[in-house]
């Protein structure tokens, strides 16, 4: 295991934020913990980095409890924090070759190190900027170049495309797989379930500082009832048209809402064509009808019964 | 490393336009400005004119040869002391009513003075008349005694003056009002450096900034950090301070003595105890960057302001009253030691100044090490 957490208990006053949290994290992997804001996630990783004080628990990184003084863990371990973390008075270039230089003392290979970091986030020709003259999306771009650049192990990234634009989010994305793919073993944490779904092999939902549900997606799928939603655009159903509907095998819940017709299911195979064949039946005329498979989000109401970014 | 990480922090500081001008533009400014205001005092207090006086116009005046001829000496010449008017007893006494002349000398028995008023000028005009009754009761005495003295000179003789004392400073420097006020400022400017002190805490403490939290989790040692960053907070404050110097001497013209090597020596003591100073308080209270900075703001014109900044006689005032305050103020400690290289031979007062300094300075530095070493933080 490259990150082992057990038991973790933090408090703030009154407040628990985190309840006996704990997690396993194997090498090689995109781990993600999403859950919604003020779940705890950030405190997790703040005490996974030993920057915060807990009240109980243990933490092992690379198989060693994990110390403000563990030097040698920390040379293995790369951050990019939620807010943006660099010097305003230095270049991009500066910035980079600063926070590389915590961590590699030799100047040659320090120097190669930035070189491919600013080409990794794709930075070439703001090289000589300050970071004021950036954009939202280049700015986050520098702040994850200063977290990668003395190639870690383990590298934390805490919601790094927060107010960021479509553009940048699908280059950071990018960037975290292929670190990924060079070897690097990734946490990370967002509240935007598309991002979690797209890039992380296995995942833990947390709420409430305490980890619901962990394993891939599809096993965090197969954990709840709900299967797919079905939508269908009917211009006009009448009460008895529903309760027609609600009839169909595996369906739990029918809602009809401006004109869209929403029919959820818990599993079971062959519902579309059933809902087709009951539309067709009651000579009900439908336009546009679609299904989807459940959500993380599903996952997250069914298990806490709320929405994720409530 | 310990080379890479100052010359980094050296560029961060340096380039931090807003921190420079509080440190070095600020109290250039201010020195031209003190330096613009006392120079419109030294002038008024140059331009002396002639006190305005009248003398009765009576026998008695017209008879006196000597007085008349002691007026003439005193009215006249590159910077005469009166302006005399001869004047009958009526017209005198309207003028000296109107405020137009000072004092009324009138000549009769004696020679009498008569003001309405009291003050510089009808000190002055007595001060004359003092000294002119004087010699001639003595020049009488004389002529009594040895008639032939007339012949000898005597008038001459009276009228010379000599000094047998020379007033020079120790330290070679002329002792001055206004140069307090610069003393102070350079205090001031010592001080100004708590703000770098400030900007290193919040740099480096990862429950003040997301920066400070990044710095944190890198395996450099959290002393190295430190040590780098007050080295380049010092380098750069110092040579602030050594060109406000550079530009009060040559520029401004204001002496600070002879004893160039113990102006430098203090000056970079000031420097280290403004910063330790801001460390302290950016490490001790607990309160947002903006809140920090008002403070140190506040602390350093406070602290200034009792070593006569803004009022020179502050200093004394609590100096006489509350004389603690004077050896735990770092500004009064600072234009205290600038001034006792300038007056005094003797370097016990400077030394006793230096000693107070250093023990602030390491009181500041420790207590700040002992807040900022946490490397675990409850909350952030």
């Amino acid at each position: 295991m490259i990150i082992r957490v057990q038991n973790l208990v933090k408090r703030y006053g009154d407040l628990l934020a985190l309840d006996h949290f704990g997690l396993e994290i194997k090498e090689g992997e995109i781990f993600g913990l999403l859950g919604p804001n003020g779940s705890g996630k950030t405190t997790a990783i703040n005490c996974m980095l030993s920057l915060l004080k807990y009240d109980k628990g243990t933490i092992e990184i690379f198989g060693k409890p994990m110390s403000p003084d563990a030097y040698d863990t920390k040379r293995n371990i790369g951050v990019v924090m939620q807010n943006v973390a660099v010097f305003n008075e230095l270049t991009v270039l500066e910035n980079i070759r600063y926070f590389c230089g915590l961590y590699i003392s030799d100047k040659a290979e320090r120097s190669e190190l930035v070189e491919q970091a600013i080409d990794f986030v794709g930075l070439q020709d703001f090289r000589k900027f300050l970071p004021k003259k950036l954009s939202g999306g280049l700015l986050r771009r520098l702040n994850i170049a200063c977290g990668i650049a003395h190639k870690p192990k383990l590298i934390f990234l805490d919601e790094p495309t927060v107010a960021v634009d479509p553009q940048s989010r699908n280059n950071i994305l990018e960037g975290i797989q292929r670190l990924n793919r060079e070897g690097a073993t990734i946490v990370y944490t967002s509240h935007y379930m598309e991002e979690v779904e797209q890039i992380c092999s296995r995942i833990a939902i947390i709420d409430k500082g305490k980890t619901l549900a962990t394993g891939t997606k599809d096993e965090l799928k197969s954990m709840i009832k709900t299967g797919e939603t079905i939508t269908a655009e009917i211009f006009a159903l009448t009460d008895g048209d529903i309760e027609e509907v609600r009839g169909l095998p595996h369906v739990t819940k029918v809602t009809y809402d401006s004109s869209r017709l929403r029919v959820h299911c818990s599993g079971g195979k062959h519902n579309l064509i059933r809902l087709l064949d009951k539309l067709k039946e009651r000579d009900i005329s439908f336009g546009k009808v679609f299904s989807e498979p459940p959500t993380l989000n599903d996952v997250f109401l069914e298990i806490t019964g709320k929405e994720l970014r409530d | 490393m310990l080379l890479f990480h100052y010359i980094n922090r050296l560029k961060c500081l340096l380039r931090d336009k807003e921190t420079v001008f509080w440190t070095l533009l600020f109290p250039i400014l201010l020195a031209t400005l003190f330096n613009i205001a006392f120079g419109s005092i030294t002038s008024a207090t140059e331009m002396f004119s002639p006190v305005a006086t009248a003398v009765i116009d009576n026998q008695a005046y017209q008879d006196n040869v000597p007085f008349k001829e002691a007026l003439k000496a005193v009215s006249s010449g590159e910077q005469p002391l009166l302006k005399v008017s001869v004047l009958s007893q009526d017209q005198a006494e309207q003028k000296l009513k109107e405020g137009e002349i000072s004092g009324i000398i009138t000549v009769s028995d004696g020679i009498n003075l008569r003001v309405i008023n009291t003050g510089l000028y009808q000190s002055l005009i007595k001060s004359f008349l003092d000294e002119y009754l004087q010699i001639e009761k003595t020049a009488g005495a004389i002529i009594e005694s040895n008639p032939s003295a007339v012949q000898n000179g005597l008038f001459n003789s009276l009228a010379d003056r000599r000094n047998y004392t020379d007033e020079i400073s120790f330290s070679g420097a002329e002792p001055d009002t206004f140069l307090a006020y610069f003393y102070a400022l350079i205090a001031m400017a010592c001080l100004y450096g708590s703000f770098w002190g400030l900007r290193n805490v919040i740099d480096i403490q990862a429950n003040l900034s997301p920066l400070g939290a990044r710095r944190s989790v890198s395996p450099t040692h959290k002393l190295t950090s430190i040590v780098c960053d007050q080295l380049a907070a010092l380098t750069i404050h110092f040579a602030e301070i050594l060109i406000t110097i550079c530009y009060l001497v040559f520029v401004l013209g204001v002496d600070f003595g002879k004893r160039g090597g113990l102006v430098v020596l203090i000056c970079f003591v000031g420097s280290v105890t403004g910063i330790s100073l801001g460390t302290f308080v950016g490490s001790a209270i607990r309160k947002n960057e903006k809140v920090k900075y008002a403070m140190l703001n506040g602390i350093s014109l406070s602290m200034s302001f009792l070593a006569g900044l803004m009022f020179i006689e502050m200093k004394y005032i609590v100096a006489q009253n509350v004389p603690l305050l004077s050896y735990i103020n770092p500004a009064a400690l600072l234009s205290d030691a600038f001034y006792s290289l300038n007056i005094y031979e003797s370097l016990t007062r400077f030394y006793l100044n230096f000693g107070l300094l250093c023990s602030l300075s390491v009181l500041l530095s420790v207590a700040s090490y002992m807040l900022v070493r946490r490397e675990k933080y409850a909350s952030i």
